[in-house]
């Protein structure tokens, strides 16, 4: 009996039986396969070079049941195309073509995920569309990393598809959406119940689409996915905790890419409760994000975190970043970023870091230069309010900026003068220094100050601090919650509030603690939502404080 | 076509030789710290709550975090350096 024949009339036996697990042992299409699946691929170059007659070969050994049992099932029309597409890929393959192999398999799994949609039978070819979409992303995965192939296929996605040209990435995360969105929508099971039927599945291939979206970089295309299992998806705790912990821990990363660092964390968070201490690496994982994200919320780790053994190595990268935003020190800051650039820019958190935790930074210096400044004390009866100086932040700012600039320090006192050199000689060095310059304890290094890239320095890289620049930074800083005052204008200074509160403490009342006031704006916002909610506008309803889109929760 | 059930787990093995011809990676000086970037797959699907730190109510995830970090110390080269400048500046104006 030829080879054909016989894997045909296996299959037929598994789907009278709805034998998923086999079917996927079965339909393997990756190239380290017995041999014998080479063997078919010969005698299907032999005798069905045409498709047509492959296709009614394939409709005649698999043929739809008229009564079906109760637990059986029947080969339905979208199944038989799905096979006969399986056999043109053994057929034609070639493993050394991989951008003929992409478009092979990429089809291949467009045809698994039609047949996938039977609602009756569909469900017993999940795991086959686990199998394929597995492999796909895979090919996806190692084709980002080969220019010189990505440039062919999406050479060859150019005439006219070069309109709306997807990515290979998009491409392929559509089709595995498409699965997703085929088990998402199975009726087999209710939100609130029990997954069963394809419903299973749901967070197997939100995982599998997410893992392929990080690892291509395109995370901004899971938005709509997050947005589907808001508003259908079943709740995550039904599901086994190895899917719970990945999909959290890919909720926290692309909170992290957009910016909303308190969903981030609360993602985060959870994975890591969630995920046992056995499996380190994991918890590492989640740790290498989950950190960062509690400093941009202003909260630092404890000793007791940095001595967990998935957090080895940590100490070295954050706790400088900590104690430069700690003390306000913009040269430490840059260095220590500087010094874990590559690790930091490798798990995609260098940018983050660099512009969101500079406000911190900024919090710390204007405290600083407060505490340097401000005479009054809690004994102090003047009752003057305390305050800020803004003449004498841009002084201080003005001298860091000078310290990124690679200023040295000026000569502290004249040496005696060499004969040869006269008084007018001296006179005229000195007038074409900047004035400002000869004011400041600090000169600027041989062969002039070092060009800053616009991060890199205190404003936007060589402008020096001006009053409307220091009046801006710490508008900025009240706005966000992290300093309590009022500018006053005429005076040119900041002027702090709730002193008395503070039992005094001008510094306490005026710097709050900033994880409590990075908070409050949260709660600020939300409860602005809410009102908005309340009073009719066409917004949606806005949920808890601590709901994160894509995670669904029991009601 | 028995044979095939033997390869019913084939994680891990290559769809193709698609990593020919050898491309010269991007150099990951960071190795030193992190090995792979990828969240791998569990090797078991689930675990009971008793294996995790959300047991007896996230105890164990309490005091991972520092909330009161201020720095009231101004004896430290940072600051001495801000100070004399200030002064040094406010001198300046006062000539």
């Amino acid at each position: 009996m030829p080879l054909l024949l016989d894997f045909l009339s296996s299959i037929h036996r598994f789907v009278l039986n709805q034998n998923g697990d086999e079917l996927c042992n079965w339909l393997l299409i990756e190239s380290g396969v017995p041999e014998i699946y080479f063997r078919l691929g010969r005698e299907l170059r032999t005798s069905y070079l045409n498709s047509d007659v492959l296709e009614k070969l394939v409709d005649k050994c698999l043929p739809e049941e008229d009564n079906v049992a109760d637990g059986k099932g029947s080969p339905w029309p979208g199944f038989n195309s799905f096979i006969k597409e399986y056999l043109e890929y053994w057929r034609d393959v070639s493993f050394t073509d991989i951008v003929a192999l992409h478009s092979r398999i990429s089809a291949l799994l467009i045809s698994c995920a039609n047949a996938l949609a039977n609602p009756t039978y569909g469900n017993m070819l999940l795991q086959t569309s686990m199998s394929i979409s597995e492999s796909l992303s895979k090919l996806v995965m190692s084709l980002t990393r080969q220019p010189h192939l990505l440039a062919r296929i999406q050479g060859d996605a150019s005439g006219d598809e070069a309109g709306e040209r997807k990515s290979i990435v998009e491409l392929a995360a559509d089709i595995i959406q498409k699965i997703f969105t085929s088990c998402l929508t199975d009726r087999s099971s209710n939100r609130w119940s029990q997954p069963k039927g394809k419903k299973v599945a749901v967070y197997l291939f939100a995982n599998l689409t997410l893992k392929l979206l990080f690892a291509c970089d395109k995370s901004r295309l899971a938005v709509q996915m997050f947005t589907n299992l808001s508003t259908s998806g079943p709740a995550l705790s039904l599901y086994p905790a190895s899917q719970r912990v990945t999909f959290l821990y890919y909720l926290g990363r692309f909170n992290f890419d957009h910016c909303h660092y308190l969903r981030a964390h609360l993602s985060f968070e959870e994975a890591y409760r969630q995920c046992p201490p056995r499996f380190q690496g994991h918890r590492r994982r989640i740790l290498a994000y989950w950190l960062p994200s509690n400093l941009l919320l202003g909260r630092f780790p404890s000793r007791a975190l940095l001595q967990r053994p998935e957090a080895r190595g940590f100490a070295e990268i954050f706790l400088p970043i900590c104690a430069a935003v700690r003390s306000g020190n913009f040269v430490a800051f840059h260095g220590a970023l500087a010094q874990s650039r590559d690790w930091l820019w490798a798990k995609g958190l260098y940018l983050a870091l660099l512009y969101r935790l500079k406000p911190l930074v900024w919090r710390s210096f204007t405290r600083k230069t407060f505490l340097l400044t401000w005479q009054g004390s809690e004994n102090d009866a003047s009752k003057k309010a305390a305050s800020l100086s803004l003449h004498d932040l841009v002084t201080t700012a003005s001298y860091v900026q000078k310290l990124l600039e690679g200023y040295v320090p000026a000569k502290p006192a004249p040496r005696a003068r060499p004969p040869h050199i006269n008084h007018i000689f001296m006179r005229a060095v000195t007038n074409s220094a900047a004035e400002s310059e000869s004011d400041s304890l600090l000169a600027p290094p041989p062969g002039g100050p070092r060009r800053l890239m616009p991060a890199e320095g205190l404003i936007l890289g060589n402008k020096r601090p001006t009053l409307d620049n220091m009046e801006a930074v710490v508008a900025g800083l009240v706005y966000s919650g992290l300093l309590n005052g009022f500018m006053a204008r005429q005076q040119k200074r900041f002027a702090v509030e709730g002193t008395k509160k503070y039992g005094g403490n001008a510094v306490a009342a005026g710097w709050p603690n900033p994880y409590s006031g990075i908070m409050d704006r949260y709660k600020e916002e939300y409860d602005d939502s809410v009102a908005s909610y309340s009073s009719g506008e066409p917004v949606d309803p806005p949920g808890e404080l601590d709901d994160v889109p894509g995670w669904v929760k029991n009601p | 076509m028995a044979s095939a059930q033997s390869s019913s787990k084939n994680d891990g093995k290559a769809v193709a030789d698609s990593k020919q011809p050898e491309q010269p990676t991007e150099q990951k000086t960071a190795a030193a710290l992190e090995e792979d970037d990828e969240f791998e797959d569990f090797p078991v699907d689930d675990w009971s709550v008793e294996d995790t730190e959300a047991a007896n109510g996230g105890e164990g995830t309490q005091h991972l975090w520092e909330e009161s970090w201020d720095d009231d110390d101004t004896s430290d080269d940072f600051s001495a350096q801000l100070k004399e400048e200030l002064k040094k500046v406010e001198s300046s104006k006062r000539r």
